[in-house]
C-alpha cells in the first residue's frame, strides 16, 4: 500500500468501468423502470382511492314528518354526511341530498322504487318519548358503509335535536377545554402531538430508504466483486491495480450506479406527489388532500444525505471484503449474510428507538458507526440533537471508514486469490497477515 | 543487473509451496520455469509480481527491491484466464493499458494495432464471451504486453491453443525478445522450453532441482545419448552387451540408446565397425530436456500424459 496518492487515477477508471458495466446492463435498465413505475403507481394510490370512492354517489331522499327540528338540520345532516366536502363545492359529494316535506312522500316513494334515488330517510317524532325517531328504507346494504355514514349523522341529529329541546347545544356542551403538557422543558423538545407523529413517519421513512439502498446497492459490490473472481480477471487485476484501488473503485463506481438508480427512483416519487393535485383534478375535477412533505425540513433532508453517504461507504467496503472471499455469485447471499445481521440490528434498534428517543441506549448506539445512519437519522428527525453530538457521530464514522479500508483492502488482497475454498475467519486473519 | 530471486520460501498452511528458492534471470534472456503441476511456479511468479508476499526471501529487479518497482515494469498472463465477459474486446485492452498509466488514444491505437497482427481486427467491438477460448487468450496475451513492460511473465502461454495459434504465439514471443523484453514463462511442453529459452529452471514441490542454460541443464547428468542405425538390423541386439549402454527406445529409423558420463560414446561406433556393420546413422547428443525433467522429478510428469491403471472396482 502506497497511500491515497497511489488511489488515483487507477480507482478512478475502475470506479467508471463499473458504473458503465452497472449502467449499461439490462438488469440495470430493467430494474430502474420497473421500480420508478411501480413508485410512481404508489404516490398515486390516494387518486386511486378517491376514485373509487369518489365516483359513487348516495342519492338520498329525506322526508321531515316531525316538527320543530333544529332549523340548521339540514346543513347538518349534509355536514355529517359529506364531511369537508360540503364546504367545498368542486369537491365529491358522497351524498346527494334531498329535502321534502310530508307531503312529498308519495313522489319519493316513486323514485325510490324506480331506481332515481337509493335510500329515503323519514324523520318521525316519537309522540311519547318526543325524540327523533329515523326510517330508512333502501336496499342498500344494512350493515353497509353508506347505512353506517346515515345511521351515525342520524344520530348526531337525534342527539342534537334532544339537547336543543334542553336548551344547550353539541357545541356548547363540546368544547371542554383539553390541554396537553409536557412533564419536562428539557430535550427542546416542544413538539406538539401531531408534529410528533409526522416527525416519526417521516424518519421511519428516510431510515428505510437508508436500509434499503445499503443492502440492495452493498449486494451489488459483493456480486461485483465475487463476479470478477469467478471470471479470473481478478490476476490480471491485482497486477495492474492495488486491492486498495481496486476496492476504492467498486465502492465508488457501484455506489455512484445505485445513487443514480436512486435517484430516478426518488425523482419518480417526488413526480408524483407533485402529478398527485394536477391527476387528482383531472379524474375528479378537484384537488387532493395535497402533498405529504410535512416535517422534512432542511436539517433533516442535510443529516440524511450526509448519513446514507458515509454509512453505505461503510457498509459497502465490507461487503466487499465479504465478496472476495468467495469465488462464485451464488455464494454471495451466504457469505454476506453477517452483514445482514448488522444491518437488520440497527433497522430494528432504531425502529423501537423511535418510540423511545431519549433513552440512554438509543442516545449511545447513536454514536456506534454501524448504527449511526438509522439511530442518528432518527434522532436527528425528531429534533433536540445538539451539533457536536452530529459531529462526533460524523467523525466516528470516517474514522471507522478509514479503518473499515484498510482492514479490506487486507482482506480483499488475500480473499481474491483464495479460490474454491469456504473461507473462515481463521484462514482470512492469516491471509490478511501475509497479503500485501 | 537482472531479476534475482533470492531465497524465498512461502508456506500455505501445511504445504510449503516454495523452499528456498533462488533464480537469476538476465535482462532479454527468455527463461523457462519448468515443473510439474503443483510445483510451485505460479507462486513463484507471483511472488516476483508482489501479489504475494513471501514468508522469507527477496525479489530484486536492476538491483531495486519489487515492492518498489513501478508496477508497469510487469505484464502478467495468469495461468487463470479471464477477462469481463460482457465488456468489448478493445475497451478491455484500453482499460487495463490506461491500470498501468498508457494514455487511452495510445492504448486503442497500439491495441488496434495487435487485433491487426494476430489477425483478429473484426473482433475489436465484440464482447469478450462471444470469441472463442484461443481467440480470448489472444486478447489476453495483448493486455500483458500493451503498457511495453519490462519484464512479462506467462504462466503455461501455450496450454489449451490449438498449434496454429500456438505458433502464432510463440512469434509474438519471439518479437518480444527480440525488442529485448526479459521474458520468463512456465511450461510442461518440453519441446516449446528447448526451441525458446536460453535458460530453464525446474522446479519441483517447491524447490528447484536444477537450474542454468539449456545446454548445462542437458549436460548435468553426464551421460550422452547415442543413436545408431546398420544396415539390416533394426533391432541391434548386442547394442545392449555393452558396458555403461543402455537401450532408451528402439524406434523404426534408429535405436537410441544412453551412454555412461564414465565411458566414451564414441566405443558404440567402434564397436559396430568391429562387427563388420554398415552403419547408416550415427549421432551423438545430450539427453533431452524431457530425460532430464523425468530423471529429476520422477515419473510425474509421465502419470499426467498417460491413464491411471483401472481400479479393482471398475
Amino acid at each position: 500500500m502506497k497511500g491515497w496518492r497511489s488511489l488515483f487515477p487507477n480507482a478512478w477508471y475502475i470506479a467508471v468501468r463499473e458504473f458503465r458495466g452497472r449502467i449499461g446492463s439490462r438488469s440495470f435498465a430493467v430494474g430502474t423502470v420497473l421500480l420508478a413505475a411501480i413508485a410512481f403507481a404508489a404516490t398515486q394510490v390516494p387518486v386511486l382511492i378517491d376514485f373509487t370512492i369518489g365516483t359513487s354517489q348516495t342519492r338520498m331522499a329525506v322526508v321531515v314528518r316531525a316538527d320543530g327540528l333544529p332549523t340548521d338540520a339540514r346543513a347538518m345532516l349534509e355536514g355529517q354526511l359529506n364531511g369537508s366536502a360540503v364546504s367545498d363545492p368542486k369537491a365529491h359529494q358522497a351524498f346527494a341530498l334531498s329535502w321534502l316535506q310530508a307531503g312529498d312522500m308519495a313522489g319519493a316513494q316513486q323514485d325510490l322504487e324506480q331506481g332515481k334515488l337509493d335510500a329515503l330517510l323519514i324523520i318521525d317524532r316519537d309522540p311519547v318519548s318526543h325524540n327523533l325517531a329515523f326510517t330508512l328504507r333502501t336496499d342498500l346494504a344494512a350493515d353497509g358503509q353508506t347505512v353506517r355514514s346515515i345511521d351515525t349523522a342520524a344520530t348526531w341529529l337525534a342527539l342534537e335535536d334532544g339537547l336543543a329541546r334542553a336548551g344547550t347545544s353539541v357545541a356548547a356542551v363540546a368544547r371542554t377545554p383539553f390541554t396537553v403538557l409536557p412533564v419536562s422543558s428539557s430535550a427542546g423538545g416542544t413538539n406538539s402531538i401531531s408534529q410528533e407523529v409526522s416527525a416519526n413517519v417521516l424518519s421511519t421513512g428516510l431510515i428505510v430508504l437508508i436500509f434499503m439502498a445499503i443492502i440492495t446497492y452493498g449486494t451489488w459490490v459483493a456480486m461485483s466483486v465475487a463476479e470478477e473472481k469467478g471470471s479470473r480477471v481478478m490476476e490480471l487485476m491485482l497486477n495492474a491495480t492495488t486491492p486498495l484501488q481496486m476496492l476504492a473503485g467498486k465502492v465508488i463506481g457501484n455506489g455512484a450506479a445505485g445513487l443514480t438508480q436512486y435517484g430516478i427512483i426518488l425523482a419518480a416519487v417526488v413526480g408524483g406527489l407533485l402529478a398527485q393535485g394536477p391527476i387528482h383534478e383531472l379524474v375528479l375535477g378537484s384537488s387532493g388532500s395535497g402533498a405529504p412533505f410535512g416535517g422534512l425540513n432542511p436539517t433533516v433532508l442535510g443529516a440524511f444525505v450526509v448519513l446514507f453517504a458515509l454509512g453505505f461507504l461503510l457498509y459497502s467496503l465490507l461487503y466487499a471484503a465479504l465478496g472476495s472471499l468467495v469465488s462464485r455469485q451464488e455464494d454471495v447471499q451466504s457469505a454476506t449474510s453477517p452483514l445482514m445481521v448488522l444491518i437488520m440490528l440497527g433497522y430494528f434498534m432504531s425502529i423501537f428507538g423511535l418510540q423511545a428517543i431519549d433513552e440512554t441506549w438509543v442516545k449511545v448506539a447513536s454514536f456506534v458507526p454501524f448504527f449511526s445512519p438509522y439511530l442518528m437519522l432518527a434522532r436527528v428527525s425528531m429534533g433536540g440533537v445538539a451539533p457536536w453530538e452530529f459531529g462526533l457521530a460524523v467523525v466516528l464514522m470516517l474514522i471507522s471508514i478509514v479503518v473499515a479500508l484498510v482492514v479490506a483492502a487486507r482482506i480483499y488482497g488475500a480473499g481474491v486469490l483464495l479460490y474454491g475454498q469456504r473461507v473462515g475467519l481463521r484462514q482470512i486473519l492469516k491471509a490478511a497477515r501475509v497479503s500485501r | 543487473m537482472s531479476l534475482i530471486i533470492d531465497s524465498i520460501s512461502k508456506r500455505f498452511g501445511e504445504v510449503q509451496a516454495l523452499a528456498d528458492v533462488s533464480l537469476e534471470i538476465k535482462p532479454g534472456e527468455v527463461f523457462g520455469l519448468l515443473g510439474a503441476n503443483g510445483a510451485g511456479k505460479t507462486t513463484a511468479m507471483r511472488i516476483v509480481l508482489d501479489i504475494l508476499r513471501p514468508d522469507s526471501g527477496s525479489v530484486t529487479w536492476n538491483g531495486r527491491p519489487n515492492t518498489e518497482v513501478p508496477r508497469d515494469t510487469w505484464g502478467y498472463l495468469p495461468e487463470e484466464r479471464g477477462l469481463y465477459a460482457k465488456m468489448r474486446v478493445l475497451d478491455q485492452l484500453v482499460f487495463f493499458a490506461r491500470l498501468h498509466g498508457v494514455p487511452s488514444r495510445e492504448a486503442a491505437r497500439d491495441a488496434r494495432d495487435w487485433l491487426e497482427r494476430f489477425r483478429i481486427p473484426q473482433y475489436a467491438d465484440r464482447r469478450a464471451e462471444e470469441l472463442s477460448k484461443g481467440n480470448q487468450q489472444k486478447i489476453q496475451f495483448i493486455a500483458a504486453i500493451l503498457h511495453d513492460p519490462e519484464v512479462l511473465l506467462m504462466d503455461e502461454p501455450f496450454s489449451g491453443l490449438d498449434p496454429i495459434n500456438a505458433a502464432m504465439l510463440k512469434e509474438a514471443f519471439l518479437e518480444m525478445r527480440d525488442r529485448d523484453k526479459t521474458l520468463v514463462f512456465s511450461t510442461h511442453q518440453m519441446e516449446q522450453v528447448q526451441e525458446l529459452c536460453q535458460s530453464i529452471a525446474i522446479l519441483d514441490r517447491g524447490r528447484v532441482v536444477v537450474g542454468g542454460s539449456v545446454r548445462d541443464v542437458r549436460r548435468s547428468s553426464g551421460r550422452q545419448v547415442v543413436r545408431l542405425a546398420v544396415a539390416g538390423d533394426p533391432e541391434i541386439p548386442w547394442l545392449a552387451g555393452l558396458d555403461g549402454v543402455r537401450i532408451r527406445r528402439r524406434g523404426m529409423d534408429y535405436v537410441e540408446a544412453a551412454v555412461d558420463g564414465a565411458y566414451d560414446p564414441e566405443l558404440v561406433l567402434r564397436a559396430a565397425l568391429q562387427r563388420g556393420c554398415k552403419v547408416l546413422h550415427f549421432e551423438i547428443t545430450d539427453p533431452s530436456l524431457e530425460e532430464i525433467f523425468i530423471e529429476h522429478v520422477g515419473q510425474i510428469d509421465t502419470s499426467e500424459r498417460t491413464l491411471a491403471p483401472r481400479s479393482a472396482y471398475a
